[in-house]
């Protein structure tokens, strides 16, 4: 379990988020800086995740209140696992966030646990998307949704491991080495699953522009 | 050694490092990697620019922090986290049983020293044959809307069945059933069997 002090934990020294973390420990009221900071990365995985606003919205909520909750048995540490598959000195170059990776751990249980509910859940549209990507002149706006709604669909054919990895790369911008934490797979997995779903995307998106 | 697919695999992750970076950097220039798999390179770029960040409404974002923070405030007292867990919509809900009633286990004492000859909205309902005060099918409670509507139309029929029971004794009204001839008795059961009725009274 992540955030637990194991066997051969080191302790990521420059955490990027350290001190936000010990200001919420001490006071929980503090632990709106984090939100904030989280709040678009977690809900965006979940958007992407659940293909519905509301259900986005409620599986956002429950994170944050788990990882409120949860926070005093979180431990700054990075656990065995990570440590081995970090190249030397990178986990000291406030690259590395242990609260993010823990965070969209609460995020990956809670999200897995909302679609074995409903399985069945409609898709919606992409529109709403769209529209938060094209805020400009009517002409950019109607490639931007053409681009959104192509990447959407592209990725929504993705086997789920796959589309998982491309959401956590491309919409929240995370490291290899934090997909791989925060799916629990090895560096070299994810690398791979990356790899295919990229030439998976490629053939769809070219199939449907010929 | 590595193999060929390995070798792709980092290429890959080495192409979309650099793009990420670039992207950061907010520079117009997309890194070539004349080695990469154009189709990779190809969907890379299309990800980047489709797969967008979602912001979820400003008034959800509020709502949630509300929620948070009232929550932290309650961690903080060494309290849940939550004050409670609201009743999941659908969930059935048995009206208190005639034996609970029966002992006043739940009734407040005001309610229970006056009911011996108390007048009222409340007294008219304990008054009420025992169907239509604790009717023994479970109610459906649709959520907290409907919760608080059912209970407002519940106790308007309740005061209605109590003001046609005890008409009023003021001058005026009794010049206003004079003058419409509404004093009659078989009018009278007549509108408290519908009241009745609707109740669900079976008299």
């Amino acid at each position: 379990m992540f955030g637990r002090v194991e066997e051969g934990a080191r302790p990521a020294r420059l955490d990027r988020d350290r001190g936000l973390v010990e200001a919420a420990r001490r006071d929980p009221s503090r632990f709106d800086a984090l939100y904030r900071k989280y709040l678009a990365q977690v809900y965006s995985y979940a958007y992407y995740e659940l293909r519905d606003h509301h259900a986005a919205e409620d599986a956002t909520g429950r994170v944050f209140m788990q990882a409120l909750v949860g926070l005093p048995r979180f431990e700054e540490r990075v656990d065995a696992f990570i440590a081995s598959r970090i190249p030397a000195g990178e986990a000291d170059s406030a690259e590395l966030s242990t609260f993010r990776v823990w965070l969209f751990r609460i995020a990956r249980n809670v999200i897995a646990n909302e679609r074995r509910r409903d399985r069945r859940r409609p898709v919606s549209s992409l529109d709403e998307v769209a529209e938060f990507s094209a805020p400009g002149d009517v002409v950019d706006a109607a490639a931007a949704r053409e681009a959104v709604g192509a990447a959407w669909e592209a990725v929504s054919r993705l086997p789920e491991d796959r589309r998982r990895a491309v959401i956590l790369r491309f919409v929240d911008e995370m490291s290899t080495a934090e997909i791989a934490a925060v799916l629990g797979r090895s560096e070299g997995a994810v690398r791979v699953l990356l790899h295919r779903a990229l030439r998976s995307v490629a053939d769809d998106l070219r199939g449907r522009l010929s | 050694m590595l193999g060929d697919g390995t070798r792709d695999a980092r290429r890959t992750e080495r192409y979309l490092d650099e793009l990420m970076a670039a992207d950061e950097r907010r520079s117009p220039g997309i890194p070539v990697d004349v080695d990469l798999d154009p189709a990779v390179r190809f969907a890379a770029g299309e990800l980047s620019t489709g797969l967008v960040r979602v912001h979820p409404s400003f008034r959800f974002e509020d709502a949630l922090a509300s929620r948070l923070s009232a929550a932290a405030a309650r961690l903080k007292a060494g309290l849940p986290a939550e004050e409670y867990l609201p009743l999941p919509a659908g969930v059935l809900a048995e009206f208190p049983s005639r034996a609970g009633h029966a002992a006043g286990a739940t009734e407040p004492a005001g309610h229970a020293a006056g009911s011996a000859g108390a007048t009222g909205p409340a007294a008219a309902l304990r008054r009420l044959p025992e169907r239509a005060g604790h009717p023994s099918r479970p109610l459906i409670m649709g959520g907290v809307g409907v919760g608080v509507a059912s209970a407002a139309l519940s106790l308007g029929a309740v005061y209605v069945a109590w003001r046609h029971s005890h008409p009023a004794s003021g001058r005026m009204a009794r010049a206003a059933r004079a003058a419409h001839g509404r004093t009659g008795q078989s009018s009278q059961h007549r509108r408290t069997g519908v009241i009745n009725g609707i109740l669900g009274v079976v008299s």
